[in-house]
């Protein structure tokens, strides 16, 4: 049965689970990366995971009759990779901004990745 | 035919596993060779019933591949392939030598093996070894599965203090084998962590007498059963020889023949009652669903052949569609989930998971209530039962050596040594300044608010511990009860009985707070009428200061409703100096007052209004209703209305306007 497993860096792969452990340790087959931009979707086969337990956020198993009906829209790889691209940038874009208005107010808000993940 | 098809996936997996054999035992190879041939899972099972030989080529192999134990254990784990668990078994995995000093207080339990690693070795060719190679009795016996207790389930004392980690053992037996069994027991956990290393794919391999009982008895196990004594895993019971051993009492099902368990071991969620007690309510209504699903299907598919061959169908049509299905086995899961499992293991659910608790008590609460009404199918509550774990006295006693005078200083986590000699200097009383005394008399109010909050929380829980305790412990608690409310009073008015309480100065520095006001809004409830109007008087008395106060925090209008209530049982008496002090009227009616600066500042305030109209309408109720009274307080009260009357008037429309 397929699952759905969600990254602590955002990720989302789906494949079939064949064991786990205590720590949430994962072994996915035949996993495929999906990247989700917008309303398209684009998929990446990658293969076997292991995936360490610590990274695991959230983890579902797919319906496989409800898998068909979604709403989204699969596209290609480049295709969807571009979008991400794209999507990356604006939000770099609109993030500096952002900044930069605080910073003229005198206020500074850390960054995320220099806070503890924690 | 049967035995064989489990024996052929066996063979498949053995050799998927085996990458390579460290231990290239010409041993191991030969039983391997010999394994896929021959019934060897059956005569592992028959077990005891065969001669000696048989058991001794499986002893041959597995003896062969002894782990360095540790003496003082002494246990005899076979290393059996797949070796790929070898990567697994880090250094810590080997026995440690025990701590010879691990009281519970002093340090957590010291586990030879940690509790993390997963399970290993079936402990049935070690078991075989015990039958026939008289060791002493280091039964490990054999503990595979080692369950949490049966959820729900209250272990005897007596067991308890045997088994300091009894959630881990899970298994009925009879009792007339108690004396030994304790003693089992304790050899059980001196290996305990080695034994949890079993696991259960070693173990459906060389099924035997171990696997019998277990696995329908889990399924038992875990919904609950009652009175239930610990014991080692049913290896033991073959120990005995007693291959009728008497099933666990109340066993609905009657265990499995040797030969059926083995299939049963497979195919087991189709024999049995999956283990599955313990996942979310929901999730196992899936699988069933799901199982039966695939049931109906392989039916289908294979017409009307019999159970077994059904059975067999279904594997195959599996096997056919997704090889690597089942990787894990059910036995391996269920460890899995038996380990998240412990995790949420509690002593003291309220202590530790509130909220949880009480979320859960008020949806059955409503539950019950709509029932109560309707009778429609019982919607299941998705409530995750989790185990629930006796408190164990630990009693610590440190090490003590013959002939030394004194004790030992152990540290540990839960006692520390002391490192560095930390001493606290307060600096002179002169060169406190002003300020520094106003930050002090605000930190020892932040300290009482935070004392008398403990106590209400204290206060609060009465009421649910009542329910629990027993008959004569009540009057004590209820007493308890009144100490306290009567200290939280204390508190909010400031400990200084001896005077005539002139000052409402400690009770004014807990309101400008917002959690004091919080805290007075929830402790009025228990506070006796008198107290509770002292309370309303000190705080009308002094209404505009602590509206000024509140203009930041906006938080008094929580404490209306409470107001309200303790309003509802005052005498008109109280009622009537209520609204004097809210006003500011004078006494008299004769001296004229200036400007009524506190009227107004009440007036502008909608905490203010509100407390002053339902000061009034109290008022009015009480005296329209009593006519008793009427007569006595009659001029009192409509005076003071005059006089309230009068200078509202006088209040500037334009400054009630805001």
């Amino acid at each position: 049965e397929k699952h759905l497993v969600l990254l602590r860096d955002g990720r989302t792969l789906i494949g079939f689970l064949r064991s786990i452990d205590q720590f949430a340790n994962l072994v996915l087959h035949q996993t495929v990366e999906r990247i989700h931009v917008g309303k398209k979707y684009g998929d990446i086969p990658r293969g076997i995971f292991v995936v360490r337990g610590e990274n695991v956020v959230l983890l579902g198993e797919i319906d496989l009759e409800k898998e068909s009906d979604t709403p989204l829209q699969q596209v290609s790889i480049e295709e969807i990779l571009e979008e991400q691209r794209l999507e990356l940038q604006s939000k770099q874009e609109s993030e500096k901004l952002k900044v930069q208005a605080l910073k003229e107010r005198g206020l500074s808000v850390p960054r995320a990745d220099t806070l503890d993940e924690y | 035919e049967l035995l064989g098809e489990p024996e052929d996936t066996l063979a498949e997996r053995l050799t998927r596993l085996v990458i390579e054999s460290e231990l290239e035992d010409p041993a191991i190879m030969r039983a391997v060779h010999t394994r896929v041939p021959s019934a060897q899972p059956a005569a592992l099972n028959a077990g005891i019933w065969d001669g000696p030989a048989v058991l001794r080529r499986i002893r041959g192999p597995l003896l062969a591949q002894e782990m360095p134990s540790v003496s003082v254990l002494d246990y005899a784990l076979p290393q059996r392939p797949p070796q790929a668990r070898e990567e697994e078994r880090d250094p810590s995995e080997r026995a440690l030598p025990r701590r010879s000093s691990s009281p519970v207080i002093g340090s957590p339990p010291v586990r030879a093996v940690p509790i993390g690693t997963p399970p290993k070795q079936a402990a049935v060719p070690n078991f075989n070894q015990q039958i026939l190679c008289p060791k002493p009795v280091h039964i490990r016996a054999s503990m595979q599965q080692r369950y949490p207790a049966p959820y729900g389930e209250r272990m005897s004392p007596n067991q308890l203090c045997n088994v300091p980690n009894s959630s881990l053992l899970g298994h009925p037996f009879p009792h007339s084998v108690s004396p030994v069994l304790t003693h089992l027991q304790r050899a059980q956990l001196l290996g305990g962590a080695q034994a949890g290393r079993m696991s259960p794919s070693q173990f459906a391999r060389v099924s035997g007498l171990v696997g019998s009982p277990l696995p329908s008895v889990n399924p038992k196990l875990l919904q609950g059963r009652v009175g239930q004594m610990m014991s080692p895993a049913g290896g033991f019971r073959a120990f005995f020889g007693a291959a009728p051993a008497p099933p666990p009492p109340s066993q609905p099902q009657p265990p499995p023949g040797p030969a059926s368990h083995l299939q049963g071991l497979r195919p087991q969620p189709q024999m049995f009652r999956p283990d599955t007690t313990h996942l979310h309510p929901q999730h196992r209504r899936l699988l069933h669903q799901r199982q039966q699903q695939n049931r109906n299907q392989h039916r289908s598919l294979n017409g009307s052949v019999g159970d077994r061959g059904g059975h067999r169908g279904s594997h195959q049509e599996q096997a056919r569609k997704d090889p690597y299905a089942n990787l894990m086995l059910q036995r391996e899961k269920d460890w899995v989930s038996k380990i998240q499992m412990m995790q949420l293991q509690s002593t003291d659910p309220y202590l530790d998971d509130y909220y949880y608790q009480n979320y859960f008590q008020k949806l059955e609460k409503l539950a019950a209530a709509e029932e109560v009404h309707g009778d429609g199918p019982k919607k299941e509550r998705t409530k995750l039962i989790t185990p629930q774990v006796a408190k164990l006295e630990h009693a610590y006693k440190p090490v003590q050596f013959e002939g030394s005078l004194g004790k030992l200083t152990v540290s540990s986590v839960n006692n520390p040594r002391k490192m560095i000699d930390a001493v606290v200097t307060s600096r002179g009383e002169d060169d406190e300044t002003k300020e520094k005394q106003v930050r002090d008399k605000r930190r020892q109010t932040l300290v009482t608010i935070e004392k008398t909050y403990s106590l209400l929380l204290d206060v609060e829980d009465y009421e649910r511990r009542y329910l629990l305790s027993l008959e004569g412990e009540r009057p004590a608690l209820m007493g308890e009860r009144k100490q306290k409310i009567c200290d939280m009073y204390d508190n909010l008015r400031g400990k200084a009985p001896g005077q005539e309480r002139p000052s409402d100065d400690h009770f004014m520095q807990i309101m400008c707070i917002r959690k004091g006001k919080r805290l007075v809004a929830r402790i009025l409830p228990f506070l006796s009428p008198e107290q509770a109007a002292d309370v309303l008087m000190a705080t009308a008395r002094n209404l505009p200061f602590l509206i000024k106060k509140d203009a930041q925090d906006e938080v008094l209008p929580c404490l209306l409703r409470p107001f309200s209530h303790v309003l509802y049982h005052l005498p008109l008496g109280t009622v009537t100096s209520l609204v004097q002090q809210l006003t500011n009227l004078p006494q008299s009616a004769t001296a004229p007052a200036p400007a009524n600066l506190h009227l107004a500042a009440v007036l502008q305030n909608k905490f203010g209004l509100s407390l002053l109209y339902l000061v009034l309408s109290r008022g009015e109720e009480l005296q329209t209703s009593d006519a008793s009274t009427e007569l006595m307080q009659d001029n009192q009260w409509t005076e003071l209305m005059l006089m309230a009357t009068r200078e509202l008037l006088r209040i500037p429309a334009a400054a009630l306007g805001k």
